[in-house]
């Protein structure tokens, strides 16, 4: 019996010391982001390249991964949540740590002007760098808006918000991202109105024109839509760039013969932002700084973004990326373009209660 | 006597009835299939997806881990279920019985999102009173499980219980038996059919929960729900389709072995049910 208690203990020794070199290496990384949205070989790059060991988790919503950062401990290290609103309210609420930036060089790469239109929601960018950015706009199906508006203003927003437009493409249905944050905005900036108003009158006023054309509307959903317009089901969709060029890659690889395109309207529309940040209570927030410090170099960034096609906060990795996604005004759009994007930051509550109550009179169509 | 055929009115409704309940999975599964990366368009036939899928670590990984907690919380459940049943039927009215109901019934009347985070807040304290779950994983995403499957178990073995005849145990200890042979010999397999429900209910639950999986993991603890939904964002390809796929194989082969086990059984015993 002996051996028995004598393995026991050996066991007992072994784990201990495991638990032990654990903790004295520490050579472990956990990310949190959403599935598929980084290159296939940047994980193992950056293991290579560092010898920590990465843990890579996804969440399906800002608002899991929210919940979880609010609730503390969440274990994580690098975290993934979209600027407006969640990294604003995020970085209000105290869950980030600051960047420690001399250990950081690469931040030299950013590009300022974004990183200036970030610092709404992080002042001074003191908690989180951009990891992707995109605009909302409208993805069409090129052949059937053109069969039933011929020399359609599809580079414009009068596309669905002209009640006669919406009209005709009612058939072959349009489609709109079901989010008030993300609509009501550009609705305010098509106006001539202030897209960063809190003014109740501005509200009522893009209430209106919304429910003028509430009729032609088919649904409000953000994530259907991507389907719906590579198979044709859908004409028009005021979507995410992303969503779009997904749909896009998908009709031409089916070869269904739906010619999926997207615009930035010129009347300007919104930008968004996806940003990296270290959480306070992350157990492992050195190597967390090695990875910011690792996608900033040109060469990751341009990887990921060639298969994400998002755009990124590197100008230097465009070198890195393939034409299709560098030279593609969509995706990084002319100065003039970028003249017009806007983006919201979080709006005060007494506002966004208006504003859901608005978008639900919109969406029920009553 | 009246012919055994089917009246056309019957017919239609079986038919319906199936078409209802198979389709999408016949349609899920002819997609696996498919050539193109788009789920909803059909471009040839071919296996690439299921090549695809062999060699993705993070949907394999999380379906192993996903099959894991899924069999582990229904064994769990069912124990601590079958317990519940006992109590609730056999003990009479106790001290704290009627508290006992309503624990298990707002288990299954709250909304996944109150209970996930509800068990997110108490891990997260816990860990700052007594510094246990240290993190957060597919320990405790077993442990949220059992909470809710365990109330399920607990109602299906509870109306098995209470239908149950007394007398073939109170013979039994009058021939000598004492409570454990009793149970083992007479109690067990006339609730054995509730048993294997549960077990089965608390496994499906528990394998396609996303909502309290999400609150309870942690790093290195992503189910098989997670990854699919989280894969929406940059776009769903036929990879899920072709897991289904298997799956939905694996259950059928273990529904048809299951099945004809029982009927074996039920031949040789000559009675059927007691």
């Amino acid at each position: 019996m002996n051996w028995k208690i004598g393995t026991g203990f050996a066991a007992l020794a072994m784990v201990g010391m495991f638990a032990a070199t654990a903790q004295a290496e520490d050579k472990v990384l956990n990310i949190y982001n959403w599935s598929d949205y980084i290159a296939e070989d940047t994980v193992a790059k950056f293991e290579a390249e560092t010898g920590i060991k990465v843990r890579y988790d996804v969440y399906d919503g800002n608002e899991t991964m929210e919940a979880k950062l609010m609730a503390g401990n969440s274990g994580y290290d690098i975290v993934v949540p979209t600027a407006f609103p969640f990294l604003d309210r995020e970085i209000k609420a105290g869950v980030f740590q600051k960047l420690d930036k001399s250990k950081i060089p690469n931040l030299k790469n950013l590009d300022p002007e974004l990183m200036k239109r970030v610092s709404a929601a992080d002042p001074g960018n003191e908690h989180a760098v951009i990891w992707m950015w995109g605009t909302t706009g409208i993805g069409y199906n090129a052949d059937a808006v053109a069969k039933r508006i011929p020399d359609a203003p599809t580079n414009s927003y009068d596309l669905v918000f002209k009640p006669e437009n919406a009209a005709k493409l009612k058939d072959c249905g349009i489609t709109f991202l079901d989010s008030p944050t993300d609509i009501m905005p550009i609705v305010l900036n098509y106006l001539g109105l202030d897209p960063l108003s809190s003014d109740p009158a501005d509200l009522k006023k893009a209430e209106v024109l919304m429910m003028s054309i509430r009729p032609y509307v088919k649904y409000f959903n953000s994530s259907q839509y991507i389907n719906d317009l590579a198979n044709g089901d859908v004409c028009v969709s005021v979507g995410w760039s992303g969503d779009v060029f997904q749909a896009q890659a998908r009709a031409s690889e089916a070869a269904n013969g739906v010619n999926i395109q997207y615009s930035i309207p010129k009347e300007g529309t919104m930008i968004w932002f996806d940003n990296v940040a270290i959480p306070k209570d992350a157990p492992h927030p050195e190597n967390a700084t090695k990875w910011i410090n690792f996608i900033l170099k040109p060469e990751i960034a341009g990887a990921n973004s060639d298969y994400v096609a998002y755009a990124n906060p590197v100008p230097a990795s465009k070198e890195f990326m393939s034409e299709e996604v560098k030279d593609n005004p969509e995706i990084y759009p002319s100065e003039e373009v970028m003249a017009k994007l806007f983006a919201v930051p979080t709006k005060e509550a007494s506002y966004t209660r208006l504003e859901t109550r608005a978008w639900t009179t919109i969406r029920t169509g009553q | 006597m009246r012919k055994t055929g089917l009246s056309p009115f019957i017919l239609a409704c079986m038919v319906f009835g199936f078409t209802f309940l198979y389709a999408p999975i016949i349609m899920l599964i002819i997609f696996s299939f498919n050539a193109s990366r788009l789920v909803t368009v059909w471009a040839g036939f071919s296996t690439k997806w299921y090549g695809e899928l062999m060699h993705d670590e993070q949907i394999l990984g999380a379906a192993y881990l996903s099959f894991q907690i899924a069999t582990i919380n229904a064994f769990l459940s069912v124990i601590i279920g079958t317990m519940a049943a006992f109590a609730l039927v056999r003990f009479g009215r106790f001290y704290g019985r009627s508290l006992m109901i309503q624990s298990i019934s707002s288990r299954l009347v709250l909304p996944d999102v109150i209970l996930g985070l509800s068990i997110l807040l108490l891990f997260v304290s816990l860990q700052g009173l007594i510094g246990w779950p240290e993190r957060r994983g597919m320990m405790t995403i077993i442990i949220a499980h059992v909470t809710f499957s365990s109330a399920y178990v607990a109602i299906v073995v509870q109306s098995r219980l209470a239908g149950l005849d007394r007398s073939f145990e109170e013979a039994a200890f009058d021939l000598g038996a004492g409570p454990f042979t009793v149970f083992r010999t007479v109690t067990l397999p006339m609730i054995a059919p509730s048993l294997i429900a549960g077990w089965l209910l608390a496994f499906i639950l528990s394998f396609d929960d996303l909502v309290i999986a999400s609150f309870a993991s942690g790093p290195s603890a992503t189910t098989l729900p997670m990854v699919i939904f989280s894969k929406v964002r940059l776009g769903i390809n036929p990879e899920v389709n072709a897991l289904a796929t298997i799956i939905v194989v694996a259950v059928a082969i273990g529904v048809v072995l299951a099945g004809s086990l029982l009927q074996r059984q039920a031949a040789t015993r000559g009675d059927g049910k007691p």
